[in-house]
C-alpha cells in the first residue's frame, strides 16, 4: 500500500467512515497557497502551546517571535525529502478541516479556540497514542517547532550562548 | 580571511553548478566518482594524480569556509542530508550525514580512529575479508594520517569531553584521547556547522582542492539518478540538477560517459542509485544490512558550567563497554557538541519542562553511546527501499536484543555522569525524569519502557548496503571495491562495510578509499 493512502485511512478513517465523504480529492486538489495557509493555521495554533515558558513575556515581543518561527518552519519544509513535506501537507490539512480535527483531537473547536492546556494535552494525547502515526505527528511537529524557535539568535539570550560570527547571516 | 576555493576558483579550476545549467549536456572523463566525501573525495586525488581524467559530481552545493555561517539554521538545511531531517522509515532515528562538497568529512566532529582489530577479525571470519600482513591496512591509516594532519588532540579536553574522562578516571573504565584530523584548530566547537578557519582537514580543503588543481572537473549540485547498463557494463549515467532546496528536478538531462564508475555517494545514496538502475543484485544483499550505530543520548547536570558548544566537540572516547564479553551489544561512549537546535530537538518534553531544561543549556552535559550494530544474528541492520520519488528511505528494524543494549547504555551513562560529579541525570527518554542519586536512576532506568518513540535515538554513522565480501554470494562488491557483476564499476564509500565499526567510520574509509583507489588507478593505467 501506498504511503499517502495508509496515513489517509490511518488519520481520517474516523471521519471518512462516519461521513462517507472521503478527502482525497480534496486534498489532490489544495494548492501551494492553500497548503500554506493551513500549515499556518496549525503552526499559530501549536506554537504558542509547545512554546509556553520559551516566549518572551512581552506581549510585542512574544507575537513578533511567534511569526518568526512561523516564517522558520515554513522556509524550512522545502528542505525535506519530498515524502516527508507530503506527510506534514496531510496532517497540517487534516488538522485544518472541521471533520477530520474532530476525529484527531476530539474537540468540535478549531485549534485556535481550545485552551492552551488543551491543545498540549492533546499533543500529549498523540504522544502516548497507540497509533503509530500519531506518535510521529507529535515528535515530528515538536521537533520542527522547537528547531525553529532555538535556530533564532534572539531566543538565544536566556539559554547565554552566542556564537562566533565571521560573516553575517543572510 | 583566506578561502582557498574561492582562490582556486578564481585561479581557473573547472566547477559547473549544474543548477545554473539550462541545456542537456553530456560529460566525458576517464573516471565518474558520484561523491565527495571520505571514499570520493580520497579516490578523486588518486585518480588525478595517476594521470587520470576524473569528473566529481556532489548532489550538495559547492560551500566554503567563507560561506560557512556557525548557525544551525544555515548549516542543517545547507550541508546536511534531507536538511538534517533525515529518518529511518519509521522515524524513529534521526540520522545525520552530510550533502556539500566535501560530504560528511566538512561536517563531523574530525574523530579519527583506526578499524578495531575484533572488527576486522569478524570481517575475516564472516566475509572472508584478509586485511592481515601484507595486506593490512596500517600503512594506509600512517599515510592517511599524514595528508590529513591526523593526531592526538594535545589541547585540554572541554568540559562536556573532561566529565567523560573524570567519569572513567573514577570508574577505574578505560578511556583514549581521540586524534583530529585537524591542522591550526582554534578550539571553536562549530565542526558541526563546517569549519570557517580550514583548520579541520575535510575532503573540502584537502584532496578535492588537489584533483581540482590537477584539472578534474567538479560538478556540484547535481543528482545521479540512474546508470544505463548492458550485459557487465556501465554504458552511461543519468543526472539532473537540483533546485535551492536541493530537490532533483528533472528540468534538463545531464549524461556522463566514463571508461569507469566509482560510486561514493554514503551508505544510503549508493545503494538507491544502484537500486534505481535495477543492476544484477545475485547475492541479494544490495541496500540491505545498512548500519547506523544507533546513538543512546543522556544528559546531566552539573554545577559548574559545561558550554558544551565550545570546544573540540569530541576528544575523548571510552571502549569500556564496546566489546563484551558475552554476546550483547557492545557501545562506545562519547559526547557530542551541544548547540541549541540540536538540543531543543533532542530533549524530550515541550513547554515548561523543556523550556526549563534549556535555561539551564549551559549547565547540561551531554553524553552518547553508539551501539555496535552488525555483529549479531539480531543485529542485521535495515534496508534501503525507494520512495514514491525514488529517494531512499532506510527500513531499520529496533530489535530486543538493540533494546537490552539501549538499556544497558543508559545504565552506564547514568553512573558515569554522577561518578564525573553531575547533580542530576536525565536518560533521553520519554518517561524519564531529573534523577538526583545514582541508585535512583538505576531503578527508574531499568523500567523505563523499551520503545520506539519513546527513547531518543539519533545515527551520525551510515554503514553497509554495498557489503564487501570475498565471496560473491555474500557480497555486492570484492575486498578491493569492484563490483561483482559490472566490471566498470567500484563503490569506495561507507556502503561497502560489512558490518558497523565499533568507532567513527572517516580513517577507516579514508584507508580503504587509499588502498582501493591505488588498486584502480593501476589497473585503469595497466
Amino acid at each position: 500500500m501506498q504511503r499517502r493512502q495508509f496515513i489517509m485511512l490511518g488519520l481520517a478513517a474516523g471521519a471518512t467512515l462516519a461521513t462517507g465523504l472521503t478527502l482525497y480529492p480534496m486534498l489532490a486538489g489544495a494548492d501551494k497557497n492553500q497548503q500554506q495557509r493551513d500549515a499556518s493555521l496549525v503552526l499559530d495554533a501549536l506554537l504558542p502551546a509547545i512554546l509556553l515558558g520559551a516566549l518572551p513575556t512581552a506581549e510585542a515581543e512574544q507575537q513578533q517571535a511567534l511569526r518568526s518561527t512561523r516564517q522558520a518552519v515554513l522556509d524550512y519544509l522545502p528542505f525535506l525529502p519530498k515524502r516527508q513535506q507530503a506527510e506534514l501537507q496531510q496532517l497540517f490539512f487534516l488538522l485544518s478541516q472541521q471533520l477530520t480535527r474532530l476525529a484527531l483531537t476530539g474537540h468540535v473547536l478549531t485549534l485556535g479556540e481550545l485552551s492552551l492546556e488543551q491543545r498540549l494535552q492533546l499533543l500529549s494525547s498523540w504522544r502516548d497514542s497507540y497509533l503509530q502515526l500519531l506518535q510521529q505527528a507529535y515528535h515530528g511537529l515538536r521537533e520542527l517547532l522547537l528547531a525553529a524557535y532555538y535556530g533564532q539568535p534572539a531566543h538565544w539570550q536566556v539559554l547565554a550562548y552566542t556564537a562566533p560570527e565571521f560573516r553575517a547571516y543572510e | 580571511m583566506n578561502d582557498p576555493i574561492k582562490t582556486g576558483l578564481a585561479n581557473g579550476w573547472r566547477h559547473i553548478d549544474a543548477a545554473t545549467l539550462t541545456e542537456d549536456q553530456q560529460f566525458e572523463a576517464d573516471v565518474v566518482i558520484i561523491g565527495t566525501g571520505a571514499g570520493g573525495g580520497m579516490t578523486a586525488e588518486i585518480l588525478t594524480q595517476a594521470g587520470l581524467s576524473v569528473i566529481m559530481l556532489e548532489q550538495g552545493a559547492l560551500w566554503s569556509s567563507s560561506d560557512f555561517r556557525q548557525q544551525e539554521r544555515w548549516a542543517y538545511p545547507h550541508l546536511y542530508q534531507d536538511g538534517a531531517g533525515r529518518k529511518t522509515k519509521d522515524q524513529a532515528i534521526a540520522i545525520l550525514q552530510g550533502r556539500t562538497v566535501g560530504g560528511s568529512t566538512t561536517v563531523n566532529w574530525t574523530t579519527s580512529i583506526r578499524t578495531p582489530k575484533p572488527t576486522l577479525d569478524y570481517w575475516q571470519a564472516e566475509f572472508g575479508l584478509d586485511f592481515s600482513a601484507e595486506h593490512s591496512l596500517d600503512p594506509y591509516f600512517a599515510k592517511a594520517a599524514g595528508r590529513l594532519h591526523i593526531s592526538e588532540w594535545q589541547v585540554p579536553p572541554n568540559p562536556n569531553n573532561a566529565a567523560l574522562k573524570r567519569g572513567c578516571e573514577n570508574l577505574g573504565w578505560q578511556y583514549t584521547v581521540i586524534e583530529r584530523n585537524v591542522h591550526g584548530c582554534a578550539n571553536l566547537g562549530y565542526c558541526g556547522m563546517g569549519c570557517p578557519l580550514n583548520a579541520k582537514q575535510s575532503m573540502l580543503v584537502t584532496t578535492i582542492p588537489a584533483a581540482l588543481e590537477a584539472g578534474a572537473l567538479l560538478v556540484s549540485r547535481v543528482s545521479a539518478r540512474q546508470f544505463q547498463w548492458r550485459g557487465e557494463h556501465i554504458l552511461q549515467l543519468d543526472a539532473v540538477p537540483v533546485d535551492q532546496h536541493y530537490q532533483p528536478t528533472p528540468s534538463i538531462k545531464l549524461r556522463f560517459k566514463a571508461r569507469h564508475y566509482v560510486l561514493a555517494g554514503g551508505a544510503i545514496n549508493s545503494p538507491a542509485l544502484l537500486l534505481r538502475s535495477k543492476v544484477p543484485n545475485p547475492s541479494g544483499r544490495l541496500g540491505k544490512h545498512t548500519y547506523l550505530h544507533p546513538s543512546v543520548i543522556s544528559g546531566a547536570l552539573f554545577h559548574d558550567a559545561v558550554s558544551g558548544h565550545a570546544g573540540a566537540p569530541q576528544s575523548i572516547y571510552s571502549d569500556q563497554f564496546v566489546w563484551p564479553k558475552g554476546d550483547e551489544a557492545g557501545f562506545k561512549l562519547e559526547v557530542p557538541p551541544v548547540h541549541p537546535v540540536l538540543m531543543a530537538s533532542k530533549l524530550t518534553g515541550m513547554a515548561e519542562l523543556h523550556a526549563g531544561m534549556m535555561q539551564k543549556f549551559n549547565h547540561l552535559q551531554v553524553m552518547i553511546a553508539l551501539l555496535r550494530d552488525g555483529f549479531h544474528p539480531d543485529a542485521q541492520g535495515g534496508e534501503v527501499q525507494l520512495d514514491a520519488h525514488g529517494e531512499p528511505v532506510l527500513d531499520y528494524p529496533l530489535t530486543d536484543y538493540l533494546w537490552r543494549g539501549v538499556q544497558q547504555a543508559y545504565l552506564a551513562m547514568a553512573e558515569l555522569q554522577f561518578a564525573a560529579g553531575a547533580e542530576a541525570v536525565m536518560p533521553v527518554h520519554q518517561d524519564a525524569m531529573l534523577y538526583s542519586s545514582w541508585q535512583q536512576a538505576k531503578t527508574a532506568i531499568t523500567d523505563l519502557p523499551l520503545k520506539a518513540y519513546r527513547a531518543a535515538l539519533a545515527s551520525a554513522h551510515v554503514m553497509g548496503g554495498c557489503n564487501m565480501s570475498a565471496d560473491a554470494a555474500k557480497g555486492v562488491v570484492d575486498a578491493n571495491g569492484s563490483h561483482y557483476q559490472l566490471q566498470n564499476l567500484s563503490v569506495i564509500d561507507g556502503s561497502v562495510l560489512p558490518s558497523s565499526l565499533g568507532a567513527n567510520p572517516q580513517l577507516t574509509l579514508y584507508a580503504l578509499a587509499w588502498r582501493n583507489s591505488d588498486l584502480l588507478a593501476a589497473r585503469l593505467r595497466g
